[in-house]
């Protein structure tokens, strides 16, 4: 860090900073000074090796999706090491299949109200952590912690229970509540009500994380904003939308942003909880993905689905990417 | 060539990530065999025969056995991932309406000229035919076996059922009877039926004289919405709404949660199951051994019993295993008479083997002898394994008919269409 400062500003100014004696600094800095074209390609190179793997990590299946999806690759293909080029073939299976259209409606759908609900809740708990004293903060930041640190598939496994027809405690409770039409009542006969029940199990698992980094970001705005605002006489409301609102704005996109990715490609609970049924009307894109290209082996078609997922992800975000890639531009 | 194979190799990778399944790898590759990997299903052959066999390979040949028990649930995705890996295992064992889609994506190793190192001469007809495609054989049959009606003997004798019921009525009125002798115990089930229990659907189906699907000119289509196949579609809701007072969900399967695990808590007076989920139930509650038997499943036509599913295995070499010798002296091991006499002990109709005295030596196996005459398969074809992976149709319509979601007409209607789909 002090030697990219001492460069940046010796540089320009060819001098050495006054603070630092001359002794010292003077002899490095000139011997940087002869070798610049290497210093300067120097953090590039250091970084390349880690940059390459990134690269390799991340592009190169993105790459590999892209290009499967134009070949034809079922379980012998792969096995023989076959390819068969397709051209678009898979796309247009794809996209003829009216099955396509009504799961990726019922994805966009099911991810943008688990998101609209997961972010304002955790947004809500952020903002209530700043006026609780602080034993039942911390009371309650353990707990969120521990929803949090909970493997996935156990806690699916606690939700399917809980939901249970025969057996569950939410059925058990409503019948003592009086609600005798709960007897025995199946959470998961239609699509719907099987979503909702993943729905709610996606919200609680993503509010531990959305509500400490929004919490975070309201740490961070001064106490005399709120001191001030009050002298003011801003009533609760006011406040929120004068002092909290622009403070925690890009932090509260980016966790939106980040919970739609999340969301969008959630495949484990909704596998676990009915395998996309009943009569596949809880059936998302990554579920369907699945089935083409695992259960039914057809590789092609399913990286085909990926590509569209892709797409679809990116209409969905467009106008964040563009607002993220404008403020970059706009950095450098 | 081998950069698309890396390829191919990083999209399945992906796949694998993505659906956050795990591939177990095994060792090996070198040109000497040292170790040999072994896929068994859960419940195919008993530890004592595993062990037996196990431990005369390793000191024949001098090559350790790496033997893995795989879970039927979900074991289409797992053989496909671990045959698309570049170390599969050296022997696997597949259901028989797996068997012709693998061996027609040509994963399967060719082992027609190798079935008289087998005791090719024995081979269980329905099995081989599951293994022959296009003249080929593709493995050696393992073991057979149908599903029967397994009960308590204890409680039916308590209800006042004296002999096994021998016709549909009769079982009805016998699960009747038990229920209203047990009406004390808010969990009791007289008879343990799941809403997807699909096997035993084509036991009713079959029974009526319907069929899943026909073929006409090489193509398949399905035929649930025929008036057979909706009279078994309504014998079946009859027998689950007299299953029991507190039901099991319609929505559930056999095999979630494990049929024979709630057959142990000794609140079930029957079930439809195979011998080795008799077999489960007892390792776990000893004291049931005594207390338990079986029957055929009862035709509606007194006195005959139902056609049954002829469920079974075949072992097979996968072409990208790399001790394939070894392998083979392995399978040539299992099918010799010694193994398939304890195949038959277990309770299973042996593959290799067509000396079933072994079998007939229990309630169990009797009731499996007496049935196994009257098997039928699913559509031998390699488009049927597209219906069973994933969302299985026939699960679909039972689940819709049963809860109410859809009248009989239309879930059968929709899971024929479905089964045409699937195997166009």
């Amino acid at each position: 860090m002090t030697a990219v400062e001492t460069t940046e500003t010796a540089a320009p100014a060819g001098d050495i900073p006054p603070a630092l004696p001359p002794a010292v600094t003077g002899g490095a800095h000139k011997r940087r000074r002869r070798g610049s074209a290497f210093d300067r390609a120097l953090p590039y190179l250091l970084l390349a090796p880690a940059l390459i793997a990134i690269l390799w990590l991340i592009g190169w299946p993105v790459v590999s999706v892209f290009v499967t999806s134009f070949r034809q690759l079922n379980l012998g293909e792969l096995v023989r090491g076959e390819v068969v080029w397709t051209g678009i073939d898979n796309y247009v299976t794809v996209l003829q299949d009216e099955r396509f259209w009504e799961v990726s409606l019922r994805t966009i759908v099911f991810t943008v109200s688990v998101v609209v609900a997961s972010v304002s809740v955790g947004l809500g708990i952020a903002l209530l952590m700043r006026v609780l004293t602080p034993w039942v903060r911390i009371a309650l930041q353990i707990a969120m912690l521990c929803a949090w640190a909970m493997p996935i598939l156990a806690s699916t496994t606690v939700y399917q229970w809980m939901f249970d027809q025969n057996y569950g405690i939410l059925n058990k409770t409503l019948v003592q509540l009086g609600f005798d039409s709960f007897a025995g009542y199946s959470w998961f006969s239609s699509g719907t009500s099987t979503l909702s029940v993943v729905g709610l199990l996606i919200i609680w698992q993503a509010i531990p994380f959305l509500a400490f980094s929004l919490y975070a970001g309201l740490v961070g705005i001064p106490r005399d904003l709120y001191e001030a605002a009050g002298i003011d006489g801003a009533t609760g409301w006011q406040t929120f939308r004068a002092v909290t609102w622009p403070e925690i704005r890009s932090l509260l996109m980016m966790v939106t942003f980040l919970s739609t990715l999340w969301d969008f490609k959630v495949f484990a609970q909704i596998w676990v909880f009915r395998e996309g049924g009943p009569s596949g009307e809880s059936t998302t894109l990554p579920v369907l993905q699945y089935l083409e290209g695992i259960a039914k082996s057809h590789f092609g078609v399913a990286a085909a689905i990926s590509v569209l997922m892709m797409v679809i992800l990116g209409l969905i975000t467009f106008q964040y990417l563009r607002k993220l890639l404008q403020t970059e531009e706009g950095k450098l | 060539m081998k950069g698309w194979r890396g390829l191919a190799a990083g999209a399945a990778a992906l796949a694998v990530a993505v659906s956050g399944c795990g591939t177990s790898t095994s060792s090996g590759g070198n040109t000497e065999t040292k170790e040999i990997t072994v896929w068994l299903m859960d419940g195919s052959a008993a530890p004592t025969l595993t062990d037996a066999l196990n431990k005369e390979f390793e000191s024949a040949n001098g090559i350790k056995v790496k033997y893995e028990v795989q879970k039927w649930t979900g074991i289409q995705e797992k053989l496909t991932t671990a045959l698309a890996s570049s170390t599969p295992p050296d022997v696997i064992e597949l259901g028989n309406t797996q068997t012709a889609s693998f061996a027609d994506q040509g994963t399967l190793a060719d082992l027609t000229a190798d079935s008289g190192q087998f005791n090719g001469g024995e081979w269980l007809g329905g099995l081989k035919d599951s293994l022959t495609l296009n003249g080929k054989q593709y493995g050696v049959p393992f073991y057979a076996a149908n599903r029967t009606v397994i009960y308590r003997t204890d409680l039916l004798q308590a209800a006042g059922v004296t002999a096994p019921p021998t016709s549909r009525a009769e079982w009805i009125d016998a699960i009747n009877k038990l229920k209203a002798a047990n009406a004390s115990n808010p969990d009791f089930q007289a008879l343990y039926l799941p809403g997807q229990s699909w096997y035993f659907l084509l036991s009713l189906i079959w029974d009526e004289g319907g069929d899943i699907a026909k073929q006409d000119g090489g193509k398949w289509t399905g035929t649930l919405d025929t008036p057979q196949a909706k009279a078994g579609f309504e014998a079946y809701k009859a027998i689950y709404d007299a299953s029991a007072t507190k039901k099991v969900p319609a929505d559930i399967d056999e095999a979630k949660p494990q049929q024979m695990e709630v057959f142990g808590t000794g609140n079930v007076g029957m079930m439809v199951g195979l011998p080795w989920e008799l077999a489960g139930a007892v390792k776990a509650k000893p004291e049931l051994t005594e207390k338990t038997s079986a029957f055929p499943i009862p035709s509606k036509k007194a006195g005959s019993s139902a056609p049954v599913f002829l469920g079974g295995s075949n072992l097979a070499i996968p072409t990208a295993s790399k001790n394939a010798a070894a392998a083979k002296k392995y399978l040539s091991l299992l099918s010799s008479k010694k193994y398939q006499d304890l195949l038959a002990e277990g309770g299973a109709v042996p593959g290799t083997s067509k000396d079933t005295a072994k079998l007939a030596t229990n309630a169990v196996g009797k009731a499996l002898a007496a049935s196994s005459p009257n098997g039928k398969v699913t559509p031998v074809t390699p488009k049927w394994a597209a219906v069973e992976a994933g969302q299985n149709p026939l699960k679909d319509a039972l689940t819709a008919y049963l809860t109410g979601a859809k009248s009989l007409d239309q879930a059968t209607k929709d899971a024929s269409e479905a089964i045409t789909k699937a195997m166009a």
